[in-house]
């Protein structure tokens, strides 16, 4: 146990600049809160009285169908990376060559620091009628007809799960790496086999990190706004999208304010959902 | 016998799988890269010629020029002044007990689940209201507050990394709290701090959604002027703009591994 | 004020005006280290830190003399720690008074204590070399370059580590970082020299050369020091005084021989040295002696803790293994009891033996002798001393 220096030497120093921010932050919030309860006047950026009519303006067909096809896409998305992130942290972590390590290492990360518009430029560069993966396939005479991937929910989440794959492995190879090789070492000694071995022990162990990669999948997701625009062309309509149509495009500021509200609390409530739900799992970890 | 060939099997085929999974990352960026360097100006593959005239195209786009100057611009000033405000607040989260601490840290790392376009449409609401506009004040604070959880982040798992007994030590030995700032915490925290900064940068460098919001025609970021393009042009200008972009980005984490280790600052390292 | 004048005059000279001349009312020290009353190298009066709910250390009351080597000693979580970080500022008291030479320094920061402390892993800035480590306290007092450069090399010279002076203390052996932690808190003069557990980063072979070498230092610059440590043997072989603590209390204050020989209270019996505990009835009691009856033995014990107990109330006697003595089973003044196991130790055996009521005790043999003559089930008669005996109230 090392005790803190006693007293607390620049403090105002360390945290009024930080204050400042979260102010920031507060203020956005706050101006968001305030332009969803005042009246939309058409043709300005000011606000009428008080009401609510921006939040009963949600409950029209286009909103929550994109609602709800928000956090399908979110979720089919946040497994699908969850199935491809899992083997990736998993050699990340147990690859004895330091070289491997590295290459992945890199290679998995990279993509997380691509912003979403370069990586979304890359995919329909990929999955276009005359794109990479149609060219490729009708070189082979497999096709005569490009597959449509654009402007569909399946090429939108193809794209996403690249997005979010970087930062799934980072969180599950955080979990793993801080499980005690020696249980798996303990299990195979006790005649579990390497996949035995590996279901029974590392697996359950690291529910905890597969919880967390799960639910900061479905958040990044839920955030996405390039993809589903460039990728869905108008005719995938996620939340993000459709702010955005509104914010900007109408201008329509007390609606876009109570949709992005809306859209909070659907994004916070899914993912206490979730993590409620995974409970269990998590408790496997044993921390 | 039977157990040693599937074990080999299960590993050949594991080997297999996750090869495969890097290559759907890797993916994007090789055919875009293809793309740059094709001749025609619709995208088409195979390339039927190579050329470099959509590098020289990106490189002369006015968009592009004014957006690549803004974003090093805002990159500069949101990672510069992230680093100091993270800084100085990861030391207070794991030095101090102070009030609203909880609150505060809650609010500051909020960025990381709140939808960056709700952080947008809400600076943009702000800034109407206080009549700021879409100028760069508004877009340097966006950043700052996009990248400051990431900051706080490294600097808090560097300090963590620090044995407070040596701050204690110090200070037994006459040195004051300043003192013991210059001479043993900061330097000690110095690999965290680059590191730090490096991905603020990087992470600013690249932001988007929140920037689509906050930005005008005349501050647009790079990123914001190559989401423009996207949805006009369909030649392979991007790919060029998107090429550069991956082997700047590449280049750096690639430094950042070697210096600094990629795998301690992500926290992935096997602890035994 | 003081702790510019301190930089200045060399420890030793610096102490010599407080040399005491002897003093009655402390005579349970050593003559030559008893001080005036009012210039206690460190006074702890009326101190008290709690965390939270948790009491870490009660109302304490202590007094460590100008040059002694004091050493607190107890189990994990018994306070020591916290009355270590006390004393050099790191920590401040919910109450009660800390006096340094003297001086109030209750509010005192620890930049400004003039204390020097070695911690158990040393805590060597990583990031600086050898000799800048150790001139680092003198580099934060403003002292001139040159005297520096003279200074660091004096202190190294100290500690055996000329030559060692631009390594970094990466490239240094536990032994030598040890050195250099403790180069570094000589070297400013320190008005007391706080040892946290010190040696527990060293192994075994090291840790007893390491011991003797501090003490030869210790006492060349006579400077005092307090010294915290769990290991009895540390603070048996090294201490002018222990302070026995436990659960946040101080249990005794005394020579090493006073807290070994006549412990206080049981917890200090059972933590200093191995013990043995027999069952017995009080029978008379007189004072600070009493009469017990052990099975058909009578003997005179110390019973300092067993004021009050009637006649015939139940009492535990503790015994040191080395006390202990085997005889044939069925001679006179011995109580019955079977061997159980023998364990070698090299220069003595432990014989592990079964009273006839049932208690385990065990009684070191010199000599190798038992291993032949006391087999596993022989039965034998356990000789009890006359004297060094203490007496306890049962748990």
């Amino acid at each position: 146990m090392t005790p803190a220096i006693r007293r607390r030497p620049f403090l105002p120093l360390f945290v009024v600049p930080a204050a400042l921010v979260a102010i920031a932050i507060t203020a956005g919030l706050a101006a968001i809160l305030r332009f969803s309860l005042h009246a939309y006047v058409p043709g300005s950026l000011d606000v009428g009285g008080f009401t609510l009519d921006n939040f009963a303006d949600l409950a029209r067909p286009i909103v929550l169908r994109a609602m709800r096809d928000t956090v399908l896409i979110c979720f089919e998305t946040a497994l699908a990376t969850l199935i491809l992130g899992y083997p990736v942290a998993y050699a990340l972590v147990r690859t004895r060559s330091a070289l491997l390590k590295s290459v992945i290492l890199v290679t998995a990360v990279t993509p997380l620091f691509l912003g979403e518009v370069v990586r979304t430029y890359a995919w329909t560069v990929v999955l276009g009628n005359s794109g990479f993966i149609n060219a490729t396939l009708r070189q082979f005479g497999l096709i005569d007809r490009p597959i449509q991937f654009m402007f569909t929910e399946f090429g939108v989440v193809v794209a996403l799960v690249h997005v979010t794959l970087p930062v799934m492995v980072i969180m599950l190879a955080a979990a793993l790496a801080h499980i005690d090789r020696d249980y798996e070492k303990a299990a195979q000694s006790l005649g579990a086999g390497p996949v035995r071995a590996f279901l029974t022990v590392t697996l359950p162990l690291s529910m905890p990190g597969v919880v967390a990669g799960f639910t900061t999948a479905f958040a990044w997701t839920f955030s996405a706004f390039a993809t589903p625009q460039v990728i869905g062309g108008g005719k995938v309509g996620v939340v993000s999208t459709l702010v955005y149509q509104l914010g900007l495009s109408s201008f329509n500021f007390p609606v876009a304010a109570s949709l992005s509200l809306a859209g909070l609390g659907l994004a916070l409530g899914t993912m206490w959902a979730v993590r409620r739900a995974a409970r269990p799992l998590e408790a496997m970890g044993g921390h | 016998m039977g157990r040693r060939l599937s074990t080999r099997l299960l590993r050949v085929s594991g080997r297999l799988l996750v090869g495969l999974i890097l290559a759907f990352i890797v993916l994007p960026a090789v055919v875009v890269t293809i793309a740059a360097f094709n001749e025609r100006a619709i995208l088409s593959f195979p390339p039927t010629g190579y050329s470099t005239r959509w590098f020289t195209r990106a490189l002369t786009y006015r968009d592009f020029q004014t957006g690549l100057w803004n974003s090093l611009v805002v990159t500069a000033w949101s990672s510069t002044l992230a680093l100091l405000v993270g800084t100085g607040f990861a030391i207070a989260l794991k030095r101090y007990a102070f009030r609203f601490k909880g609150t505060l840290e809650g609010v500051l790392l909020s960025p990381l689940i709140v939808p960056h376009f709700t952080i947008g449409l809400g600076l943009l609401m702000l800034a109407t209201g206080i009549a700021a506009g879409q100028g760069f004040p508004v877009l340097v604070l966006t950043h700052v507050i996009v990248v400051l959880p990431f900051v706080i982040r490294s600097v808090f798992i560097s300090l963590q990394n620090i044995d407070g007994r040596l701050e204690l030590a110090a200070a037994s030995l006459g040195a004051r709290p300043g003192a013991v700032l210059a001479t043993i915490t900061l330097p000690l925290l110095a690999p965290g701090l680059v590191s730090g900064w490096l991905f603020a940068a990087i992470l600013s460098f690249n932001e988007f959604t929140a920037s689509l919001f906050v930005t005008s025609q005349a501050t647009q970021t790079l990123p914001v002027a190559m989401y423009g393009y996207v949805r006009e042009f369909a030649d392979p200008t991007l790919a060029a703009v998107s090429v550069i972009y991956i082997a700047v980005t590449a280049a750096l984490l690639t430094f950042a591994n070697m210096v600094l280790g990629l795998g301690r600052v992500l926290n992935v390292e096997q602890s035994r | 004020m003081s702790s510019r004048a301190a930089d200045v005059i060399p420890a030793a000279d610096r102490r010599s005006p407080d040399r005491p001349t002897p003093d009655l009312a402390t005579s349970d020290l050593p003559a030559a280290r008893t001080a005036r009353r009012g210039a206690a190298a460190v006074l702890l009066d009326g101190v008290l830190k709690r965390f939270g709910t948790v009491t870490a250390l009660e109302e304490t009351r202590l007094r460590v003399e100008q040059g002694e080597f004091l050493t607190l000693l107890g189990p994990s979580g018994c306070g020591k720690t916290t009355l270590l970080n006390l004393m050099a500022g790191f920590l401040e008291a919910d109450a009660g008074e800390i006096l340094i030479g003297g001086e109030q320094v209750t509010a005192t920061p620890p930049y400004e204590r003039q204390i020097g402390i070695v911690f158990q892993n040393y805590a060597l800035f990583p990031h600086m070399s050898v000799a800048r480590n150790v001139g680092y306290g003198l580099r934060m007092r403003g002292v001139p370059k040159r005297e520096i450069a003279a200074r660091v090399e004096e202190t190294l010279a100290l500690v055996k580590l000329q030559g060692f002076a631009d390594r970094s203390p990466r490239q240094l052996s536990g032994g030598q970082q040890q050195r250099v932690a403790l180069a570094r808190a000589l070297v400013i003069r320190p008005r007391v020299l706080l040892l946290d557990e010190p040696f527990s980063a060293l192994d075994k072979n090291l840790r007893g050369a390491m011991q003797v070498e501090l003490k030869e230092i210790q006492r060349r610059l006579g400077v005092t020091t307090v010294f915290v440590t769990h290991d009895q043997g540390e603070a048996l072989s090294l201490s002018d005084r222990i302070v026995v603590m436990s659960a946040g209390r101080i249990r005794q204050v005394g020579t090493p021989d006073e807290v070994y020989r006549h412990p206080q209270d049981r917890f200090v019996a059972g933590f200093i040295g191995d013990v043995n505990t027999l069952p017995a009835r009080l029978e008379t009691l007189s004072g600070v002696r009493a009469t017990v009856a052990l099975g058909d033995l009578r003997r005179e014990v110390e019973a300092a803790a067993l004021r009050d107990r009637p006649p015939g109330s139940p009492v535990d006697v503790f015994v040191r293994p080395d006390h202990l003595g085997v005889r044939p089973a069925g001679e006179g003044g011995t109580l019955p009891a079977r061997v159980a196991a023998l364990v070698y130790q090299g220069s003595h055996i432990d014989l592990h033996a079964d009273l006839a009521t049932g208690e385990r005790v065990v009684v070191r043999v010199p000599g190798q002798g038992a291993l032949a003559t006391h087999a596993p089930g022989t039965a034998i008669g356990l000789a009890v001393p006359q004297g060094g005996l203490v007496a306890f109230p049962p748990e």
